[in-house]
């Protein structure tokens, strides 16, 4: 190594000095620190402790709550993320458009990921109570549904008859013509306001909300009602990034792609399937990535819920990682043997991702 | 069937086409409309709740007292008569406040002039009761009650008539400022309230009896009654000051520390991993990568111990030493660095400046936009970190930042259903965030997309 090149050295490790400082006391001494404690019996108060070899992981298994909190994990984690991929690609083909004040949609669909966790929580706390808005709002969905009922039959009729008699004349519409799904909705919405103002149909009375979220402890699909409503509430927050990063890709496709396919008579739902997702492919990847290990680490929501909901209906193992520590005489060794599993659950993902060939980068 | 079997005979004409593009255009609106609805709309109902004396009532209403600018305006003059204080109002020696309450009485009943009484009325459950406040109904005087007028009216499909009534409360020789001047006033049976000078906050019995928090309540006091109740009732049983005052502050404080240091240590960092030559240096990258993926929560522990040992816990430096810097600020500096072009640097090398020297005079000033978007977007994650401060700072209420306290307000007042003043502290919590969005809403957006893909 020549002189020039030590000194060069010497500088980047001063200049990497505080960053590296930091990383070593609180990620690798912190990470070799829990994986030590996780093999003792310590806790927070005890002053001495001993080795205990896989004891804790013995005893994690054992604990009742502690397979509560895993299964939590990982179906949270494979719900959310599932609906988060779909709907955010899904909004953002819609938002793909060159169209006036486009960017100030997209601004305002970033909201609810800007906000803190902790008052977003309070919000759908509130949202999710008995006379919360929620149950406000399905009742009303329920109370008006004869009418919507209505409206949509003949909305689809007023659309049929058109579509029929274009094609009649021998127009090459498609079923879902824009022009005439604005007629029709036009019709749509005048007949339906004939019928009600003539009392043929008509919203029915809302009955006061039984249905409880937070305090429920029934399941749906074998997860308990209180970690759907997290569900919901954590899809709700991060769909607006994830489509951001979406909207990103699907601008980078160029436009030639999807006018050759047109040309060649592809449908729209063609071009969607046949040239956005194949090209989309690795944003896609690093989506589900982004979230598998956001979904994992899933704690917030579950702190402030609090006694809002029962504790074992909506304990996820970051929680339950924390609640060890801080709850009674501090079990540090059994909470770290639980972190472990956290880390180790990470890492899988991580590893799957890099086994299957794709990296992180988009391009 | 019939139609799909015949083959297409014309070709969509120019016009034809022409409004199938504006039509598709007013769908997409149509529907990007219903998204900002989805998105938004729930946070405009948990606002209109924040407003109520009641969020948790059934059936939901959109239109309530305190949306209503009658009420507005009865609230700023009673403000101004009770105190002088148009926007808060208050109870202060010398004040006369005139009132009216009407009721509606069925036909052939003797309408009863209502009972009118100044209540002593504690300040809201949790934090606020252990507190003495001046309680106006020591020092208020409500005057004879007396009718004002009738008139003959329909309601609910009943014939009677409204009756008005009308008094004054008057606050007679010396005496402290009450913040509050509570009222009840209760109607005989079969008489319902109709109308006041301002709409009360409850009406229970029926109807029968009416009950303000205060009829001398100021603009805020009446319209943001929950939002000034989080700044008066949640205050520390020692010192008396405002808790969510001072969890602004702190989080103020905790934001800037780490958004500094964060700049100073993760652009020195970055610089060094873009630029610098040192062996092992690809390794260090891909290592510092990996970092960010493993979450805090599975390696706190040590690092609860290590604060613990160095006597930071529950203090709020507790939480900058934990945050002061990232990788992932690293990261973003290091993308950019290796962005901007390599001969200014050299040039000021061969100089004969230090790289000490080139990287405050030069290389800092040029990364003034990446330093723009970091400092965004270390203040907004600091602004909402939530678990470091719940493993810091938990148990001292006086260091609490905000995501904390919305917390501790949770478990605080949850228990009572306190649901308006709940509500309404999270939505002041947002205020900084969403400024700071509104101003800089472009680096949010960009920086998102971008630098996910460029990662």
């Amino acid at each position: 190594m020549r002189r020039s090149q030590r000194t060069e050295a010497l500088y980047a490790l001063l200049f990497l000095a505080p960053f590296l400082i930091h990383l070593g006391v609180f990620f690798v001494f912190a990470f070799v620190r829990t994986l030590g404690f996780s093999f003792t019996d310590k806790t927070l108060i005890g002053q001495s402790y001993q080795v205990v070899g896989l004891a804790n992981f013995v005893q994690l298994f054992q604990d009742p709550r502690f397979i509560a909190a895993l299964t939590h994990s990982i179906s949270f984690m494979l719900v959310v993320t599932t609906l988060q991929t779909f709907l955010a690609l899904s909004m953002a083909a819609i938002l793909n458009q060159r169209l006036k004040g486009i960017t100030f949609f997209r601004t305002v669909y970033y909201i609810p990921s800007v906000l803190s966790s902790a008052a977003v929580t309070v919000i759908a706390i509130w949202f999710f109570q008995k006379t919360g808005f929620l149950n406000t709002f399905i009742g009303w969905v329920g109370s008006v549904a004869p009418v919507l009922l209505a409206f949509l039959a003949i909305f689809a009729l007023a659309q049929a008859l058109q579509v029929g008699w274009e094609r009649m004349r021998g127009l090459p519409v498609a079923l879902t013509d824009p022009a005439l799904a604005a007629i029709s909705l036009a019709v749509g919405l005048a007949l339906t306001w004939t019928l009600v103002a003539l009392g043929v149909v008509g919203p029915r009375e809302a009955r006061p909300p039984e249905f409880t979220w937070l305090t429920n402890s029934d399941r749906f699909l074998g997860i308990p009602i209180p970690l759907w409503s997290i569900i919901m509430l954590n899809t709700f927050t991060t769909i607006p990034t994830l489509m951001l990063i979406f909207l990103a890709g699907l601008q980078d496709i160029p436009k030639s792609i999807y006018e050759a396919a047109a040309i060649d008579g592809a449908s729209p739902l063609q071009q969607f399937f046949s040239v956005t997702v194949p090209m989309l492919r690795p944003v896609t990847f690093l989506v589900i990535t982004l979230s598998l290990i956001g979904t994992l680490q899933m704690f917030d929501q579950v702190a402030l819920m609090g006694d809002a909901a029962p504790l074992d209906s909506v304990i996820v193992l970051a929680y339950y990682v924390f609640n060890n520590v801080f709850s009674g005489e501090g079990r540090v060794g059994l909470a770290s043997a639980a972190a472990i599993v956290l880390a180790l659950l990470t890492f899988a993902i991580v590893l799957l991702q890099r086994a299957l060939g794709i990296s992180e980068k988009a391009h | 069937m019939a139609a799909q079997a015949l083959q297409p005979k014309r070709k969509l004409d120019e016009r034809y086409l022409a409004r199938q593009r504006w039509a598709r255009a007013g769908w997409i609106y149509g529907a990007m409309l219903a998204l900002a609805v989805f998105f938004i709309g729930p946070f405009y109902v948990a606002y209109l709740g924040s407003l109520k004396d009641n969020p948790l009532e059934w059936p939901f209403r959109y239109t309530f007292a305190q949306t209503q600018p009658k009420n507005w305006a009865a609230a700023w003059r009673l403000g101004q008569l009770g105190a002088g204080d148009p926007w808060l109002g208050g109870f202060v020696p010398g004040a006369r406040v005139p009132f009216q309450i009407s009721y509606f009485v069925q036909a052939g009943q003797e309408p009863q002039a209502p009972l009118v009484t100044v209540p002593t009325r504690r300040a809201g459950a949790g934090l606020g009761a252990i507190f003495d406040e001046v309680q106006a109904a020591r020092y208020a005087q409500v005057s004879e009650v007396q009718e004002v007028g009738r008139r003959p009216a329909v309601v609910g499909g009943e014939p009677g008539q409204i009756v008005t009534y009308s008094f004054t409360v008057t606050y007679e020789g010396q005496g402290p400022k009450a913040a509050r001047l509570p009222l009840d006033v209760e109607a005989p049976r079969g008489q319902l309230y109709y109308a006041a000078t301002l709409d009360p906050n409850r009406l229970e019995r029926r109807g029968r009896v009416a009950s303000w928090d205060s009829i001398t309540p100021g603009f805020l006091g009446y319209v943001f009654r929950n939002y000034v109740r989080v700044f008066n009732e949640a205050r520390d049983p020692n010192t008396g000051a405002s808790f969510f005052l001072r969890w602004t502050l702190n989080t103020f404080l905790v934001c800037l520390t780490v958004v500094l240091s964060t700049l100073l240590f993760a652009s020195l960092a970055g610089y060094a991993l873009a630029r610098m030559y040192f062996p092992g240096k690809n390794y260090l990258f891909a290592f510092v990568v990996f970092t960010m993926t493993v979450p805090a929560q599975a390696i706190f522990i040590s690092n609860y111990l290590v604060l613990r040992d160095l006597g930071l816990l529950g203090s709020l430096w507790g939480m900058v030493v934990w945050s002061a810097v990232g990788a992932g600020a690293v990261f973003i500096m290091k993308q950019f660095f290796e962005s901007i072009p390599r001969e200014i640097e050299e040039a000021a090398l061969i100089d004969g400046a230090s790289p000490i020297t080139t990287f405050f005079r030069i290389i800092l000033p040029m990364a003034t936009p990446a330093l723009g978007a970091l400092t965004i977007l270390t203040f907004q994650g600091m602004w909402n970190e939530f678990f470091k401060a719940a493993v810091v700072l938990s148990g001292q209420q006086g260091n609490y930042t905000l995501p904390l306290g919305l917390s501790f307000f949770r478990s605080a007042y949850g228990v009572a259903g306190d649901w308006g003043l709940m509500l309404a502290s999270a939505f002041l919590s947002m205020i900084p965030i969403i400024i700071l969005f509104v101003v800089f809403q472009r680096y949010f957006v960009e920086g998102v997309s971008t630098s996910a893909l460029k990662g």
